[in-house]
């Protein structure tokens, strides 16, 4: 095969715009599990009840991105519910609580796979909006125009996180749960209340990033299964809780996926367990991490 | 503000093993106290129960500020807290991924504090500048002096009132522990704070100390009304003979 440097330049660039993609829709989990240490398996099927979250209220009349906007309280609140099952059940416990978490997740996720089936079938679902199916056409090359408000907003919540958690009291408090709660406690923070509104937080971006899953591609009821390697890996890679290294792990494993395409597209759902393994086994505290 | 800490009677246990056998004690408005005793003997174990991690199964906590009794026995940590106490922990427990500057922040979480958060964090560099040379540096990386410091400053970030000082002088070189202690001696001074700290370094601890209590098998065995009182009883001599070198 002759090199195509053309082939390769498109593969970068449509990599790079599905990279901040597959960014946005990992922060969440780099708040619930690279800061919070809780194993949320069930992290994908929460996206794609985003995504049908959005379907529905997009059947109703509104735009998708509006949509996202409308569910995100609701996600927050869910966020805080799941929170408070896992802790009550498995978390104040102690001990194995990782293990036992692990299988609570993995459950929750089947739970919510059979109610979206219950719901919605099996069927393909797909929004339209101005800004999907258009292209912006910068010389020869097209780029979608769904992938740029993909992108743009993965930058926004990107940046709303990384101001939240480094400029504000709770903010902090999240950072730093994990490290020590006990001491956490001694500075008048409760570590509980804490994990909880933290996890609230990063269910509440799911609403968001549901409705660019449903806007950059159509969905079905079990595409979080592709997504559990390519969120783990992204937050793995950048270094557990690093908002800007989420942003630049995700844009790897989006240019890796393009460019892999190019010499056999049947390889790249590997791609992102591949990833996590050489970065587990090459530097596991990520390339971001502390 | 008038502060009064009046420690009676408190009993404490992990499992079966009794760490604390009835421990009473008294700590006045401005005054500082060292609570003195040699590893395993309950000096950690009274200070947990002062803010509220560990409960004592008998015996009464009552801090009273201004007139207004709190029994510290049935508030949460974070109630202390919020009364305007403040525990610099043994180990230190600082958070070690998070800068300087972090930890210091994370100080002044309680609402009271937050107000004052520019001021407290101007005088802690003033006290400690090593700390503002280093306020970009992860807390985790630095040498165990400057971390003692830090948990200090972090401590006083809450503006408290009352002080709890669990063991500074551990892990540290003599000269780290003489500094760290002096350090503590002055900052009473300039914030009017009120001090309670365990050690176990009677020669240090006795520099800054009004008075003082030495503790035995979690129980008081002596209590010294004033620092030539406790220096010169034959109590700490004869657990401190040969540990008293520098």
């Amino acid at each position: 095969m002759s090199f195509d440097f053309e082939l390769l330049r498109d593969a970068i660039v449509f990599g790079l715009l599905l990279g901040c993609f597959y960014a946005a829709v990992s922060l969440g989990l780099s708040v619930a599990f690279g800061l919070l240490d809780v194993p949320h398996l069930a992290y994908p099927a929460f996206l794609v009840l985003g995504s049908y979250g959005t379907y529905m209220l997009y059947t109703l009349g509104f735009d998708p991105l509006v949509a996202g906007v409308i569910l995100t309280p609701v996600f927050f609140v869910l966020g805080i519910l799941m929170y408070r099952i896992y802790y009550e059940t498995f978390e104040k416990r102690g001990a194995d609580s990782g293990v036992r978490g692990l299988a609570f997740f993995f459950g929750v996720m089947f739970i919510i796979e059979v109610a979206i089936i219950q719901m919605f079938g099996v069927d393909q679902r797909t929004v339209s909006a101005s800004y999907i199916g258009r292209s912006l056409e910068i010389g020869e090359m097209r780029i979608p125009n769904r992938l740029i408000v993909a992108f743009i907003v993965a930058l926004v919540i990107a940046a709303t996180l990384y101001l939240y958690l480094s400029r504000t009291f709770t903010g902090r408090a999240i950072r730093a749960v994990a490290q020590d709660e006990g001491a956490l406690r001694l500075m008048g923070a409760n570590p509980v209340a804490i994990k909880q509104w933290a996890f609230g937080i990063a269910t509440a971006t799911l609403a968001l990033a549901g409705a660019l899953l449903i806007i950059v591609a159509p969905i079905e009821p079990t595409l979080d299964r592709a997504y559990i390697g390519r969120t783990f890996c992204v937050v793995v890679m950048a270094g557990l809780g690093s908002m800007g290294g989420t942003l630049i792990a995700g844009i790897i494993l989006g240019v890796a996926e393009e460019v892999v395409k190019i010499y056999g597209a049947s390889w790249a759902p590997a791609i992102s367990f591949g990833l996590l393994l050489v970065i587990l086994a090459v530097r596991p505290q990520g390339l971001f991490g502390r | 503000m008038a502060l009064e800490l009046t420690v009676s009677g408190v009993e404490a246990s992990y499992g079966a093993v009794r760490a604390l056998a009835g421990v009473s004690l008294h700590v006045g408005n401005g005054e500082t106290v060292v609570l003195l005793g040699t590893n395993g003997n309950g000096k950690s174990t009274l200070m947990k129960c002062l803010i509220g991690s560990v409960r004592p199964t008998a015996g009464m906590i009552t801090l009273n500020i201004d007139g207004a009794a709190h029994d510290l026995t049935r508030l949460t940590t974070e109630e202390i807290v919020n009364l305007g106490v403040a525990l610099v922990p043994e180990g230190r427990r600082l958070f070690p991924k998070l800068t300087v500057e972090e930890n210091l922040m994370l100080g002044a979480y309680r609402s009271a504090a937050r107000a004052k958060i520019a001021d407290n964090i101007a005088l802690s560099y003033e006290i400690f500048p090593v700390l503002k040379e280093r306020r970009t540096q992860l807390a985790g990386t630095m040498s165990g002096g400057q971390q003692q410091m830090l948990a200090i400053a972090r401590a006083l970030m809450s503006s408290p009132t009352l002080l709890l000082v669990d063991e500074p002088s551990v892990g540290l070189s003599p000269l780290l522990v003489s500094q760290t202690i002096a350090a503590i001696g002055d900052l009473k001074r300039r914030f009017g704070l009120t001090v309670l700290m365990a050690e176990q370094n009677f020669n240090q601890a006795l520099k800054i100390a009004d008075r003082g209590y030495i503790i035995v098998h979690g129980e008081i065995a002596y209590e010294g009304k004033s620092r030539d009182e406790l220096a010169n009883n034959a109590l700490i001599k004869e657990l401190y003979l040969g540990a008293a070198a520098h």
